[in-house]
């Protein structure tokens, strides 16, 4: 294991949250990161072969471990807002894969209905914050999602917003987590800093060395982690959520990671151009799921057997999914102008 | 009954609302300590307390994302725009998170928000306090807007456009808040004005005056006048100006079959533009005369008195235009 890195504001190191998890959390851990990754590769697939013909793949190749490690240690009732890079996080909240296929085929049984693609769905009844293109936006919406907590008395339900190093450049970015900090708000911002914003690199984006220095003009802890180890990744979010949940107000935890694919299925070739290649094999090396297998095979509680590489029946699900969706029905044209305004009789679920 | 102010009347409604309903609260700038620039929510923090009425930082896209976060999750937000002119920080929260909203979550999601705040010229309020763009906003669909123009319109559209599961902007002309009086129903009346409605504030033959907010005032003194040269003006008040109350203008366009559009925004791509539009395409064989804008120059609204005079509409304009209407 890498050695946890310094908290940015005071100094101090994350605590080894990790050491109380069982080897059957573990193995889950480990069945997560091959999920995120299959998922992943059978929707590069699909795209390859023709049979999705719409939209973008947008690859969380490389980035696994910021998903599944920041997932693992929420509550039920906790909320989330992941982007585009964080589709498996769905699946992790409790969305039926099923679901998340219609979404990204476009299908009328979509969270969406077809209306939206890839990452901008939600589901409000499992705390799954919806996002939109403009991926600051949503940092300051979280705000209202947590204010609405407050207003109930449910002080301790904690919202993850997944944000990219670049978005962190934009206005609402600055807006929310200034409001939260203000506020107290138990917010806790994931920078999946995966070193480009499309093609632009993370110094035309971030004038600091680190992006978690920003947390200091909030006043707010902020984290600079090596996203590629998920078990950091877990320690720092336990951590967070500590923090949040003891009404301490927000924290920015930055994942250092890389995004080893284009920005989407159609950037393969530029990707490689636009950056160095030799960036691009060095970063390879430092995958997050064979890392995270030869530390559970360091450990001595694990058979080669136990962990296979990849589990085929976790391929096998994704792969069920992928065919459902692709039978399933289209949306019917009309339904293109429903879902623009509400008319049933406006008034609240709760009225004196 | 209860003879208001205008700006009473918004006032009121609001404190209604959040008597009746708990899950309703405001944020904006300065509205809690210190009741507002205009004073629309004086007394609000010290009945309803700080989870409720919010005195947010200067951050307007923060302020509306707070309101779409917590109608996410079923609560109703009032957004205090200290000057509706301020809502181009907030652009992308209008346009494309909160007016999408119920689109992109397959139905699931409603957005009850309300964006409010003083709006318009005519008090020398100069670039960044004076604008009327309602146009920017009527543009997008999933969205309401709602500018009234008498006190009881204000109260009961409040009402509705706090009860409304939709995000409504709602502009108040700030040179109406402490110049118009009227009488609004008593609380217990539960009185509501139903949003997409027009109203017919002065009936006549001879002319259609369609518009909103303070033009109404306008259209309604040149009305007066007009009547004495024997041309008689029938003043539609929108009220609401998304959804287009087609019904009311098609029928009055029926009866006068001279229509005369009036707003304060700028003409070009203004709300005149479509509404002259549509009574072309479903009332054509009715109009005697083209139809007519009086709207401001398309111009900023500029600070010194004669400029400001020069770019905004005035009675005189409205006259003018009625005149050459009627003799076509």
């Amino acid at each position: 294991m890498s050695t946890v890195s310094p908290l940015v504001r005071n100094g101090q190191h994350v605590t080894a949250h990790h050491e109380r998890l069982t080897k059957q959390d573990l193995l889950e851990i480990y069945r997560r990161l091959w999920f995120a990754r299959l998922f992943d590769e059978a929707l590069y697939d699909a795209k390859k072969k023709g049979r999705l013909r719409r939209g973008n793949v947008y690859s969380s190749r490389g980035q696994e471990a910021i998903m599944v490690g920041t997932t693992y240690p929420l509550r039920e009732d906790d909320f989330v807002s992941p982007i585009h890079r964080d589709m498996p996080v769905f699946v992790f909240r409790g969305m039926r894969l099923e679901e998340v296929m219609c979404q990204v085929w476009g299908k009328a049984e979509a969270p969406t209905r077809g209306k939206d693609s890839w990452s901008h769905m939600g589901d409000i009844s499992k705390g799954i914050i919806h996002s939109t293109s403009m991926l600051g936006s949503t940092i300051a919406v979280a705000c209202g999602v947590l204010w609405a907590q407050r207003m109930d008395g449910r002080h301790d339900r904690v919202l993850v917003a997944y944000t990219g190093e670049g978005a962190t450049a934009t206005g609402p970015f600055h807006e929310g987590l200034n409001f939260a900090a203000v506020h107290k708000l138990p917010l806790i911002v994931v920078v999946e800093n995966n070193q480009y914003a499309y093609s632009t690199p993370v110094e035309l984006e971030v004038p600091t060395e680190t992006v978690a220095e920003r947390a200091l003009g909030y006043g707010i802890p902020g984290y600079s982690i090596d996203g590629n180890d998920v078990l950091e990744v877990y320690d720092a979010m336990c951590d967070a959520l500590e923090h949040a949940r003891a009404g301490k107000g927000p924290v920015l935890i930055e994942c250092v990671t890389y995004r080893l694919l284009g920005h989407a299925d159609h950037d393969e070739t530029r990707a490689r151009q636009y950056r160095p290649v030799a960036e691009i094999e060095m970063w390879e090396k430092r995958d997050p799921i064979p890392r995270f297998r030869t530390y559970l095979l360091s450990t001595g509680l694990f058979t080669e057997e136990e962990l296979p590489n990849p589990p085929t029946d976790i391929a096998e699900q994704i792969q069920r999914a992928i065919e459902y969706a692709i039978n399933a029905p289209d949306p019917e044209p009309h339904t293109a102008l429903e879902d623009i305004y509400d008319e049933h009789a406006g008034v609240s679920r709760c009225v004196k | 009954m209860r003879e208001v102010t205008f700006l009473e009347a918004i006032r009121l409604a609001m404190w209604e609302e959040m008597e009746r309903d708990p899950n309703v609260f405001i944020i904006g700038e300065d509205i809690g300590r210190m009741g507002g620039a205009f004073g629309v929510t004086e007394g609000f923090l010290a009945r309803f307390g700080p989870n409720r009425v919010i005195d947010a930082p200067i951050s307007e896209t923060a302020i509306i994302a707070v309101c779409v976060g917590a109608a996410a999750v079923g609560k109703r937000g009032i957004a205090e725009m200290q000057f509706i002119d301020f809502i181009s920080y907030a652009f992308d929260q209008v346009v494309n998170v909160a007016a999408t909203y119920l689109y992109r979550s397959g139905g699931k999601t409603p957005m009850p928000i309300v964006i409010r705040g003083p709006s318009g010229g005519y008090v020398g309020g100069s670039l960044y306090h004076s604008q009327q763009y309602e146009a920017w906003f009527f543009h997008v669909p999933g969205l309401k807007v709602v500018q009234p123009a008498f006190p009881d319109d204000a109260y009961g559209l409040m009402k509705a456009a706090i009860r409304d599961n939709n995000p409504v902007l709602f502009f108040e002309h700030k040179y109406l808040y402490r110049r118009i009086k009227g009488p609004i129903p008593d609380a217990h009346e539960d009185y509501i004005v139903r949003l997409g409605e027009a109203r017919i504030r002065r009936y006549g033959n001879d002319i259609t005056v369609i518009t909103y907010g303070a033009m109404v005032h306008f259209a309604l003194e040149a009305a007066q006048r007009l009547e004495r040269e024997g041309i008689s003006l029938e003043v539609i008040d929108l009220r609401t100006i998304k959804p287009l109350d087609m019904d009311t203008i098609l029928e009055s366009v029926r009866k006068t079959s001279r229509v005369l559009i009036v707003h304060e925004a700028p003409k070009t791509g203004g709300v005149g533009a479509e509404i002259a539009a549509r009574i072309v395409e479903q009332a054509f064989e009715w109009l005697d005369a083209p139809i007519m804008r009086v709207a401001a120059k398309d111009s900023f609204v500029p600070f010194a008195e004669p400029l400001e005079k020069f770019v905004l509409p005035s009675v005189d304009d409205i006259v003018a235009a009625a005149r050459e209407l009627a003799a076509y």
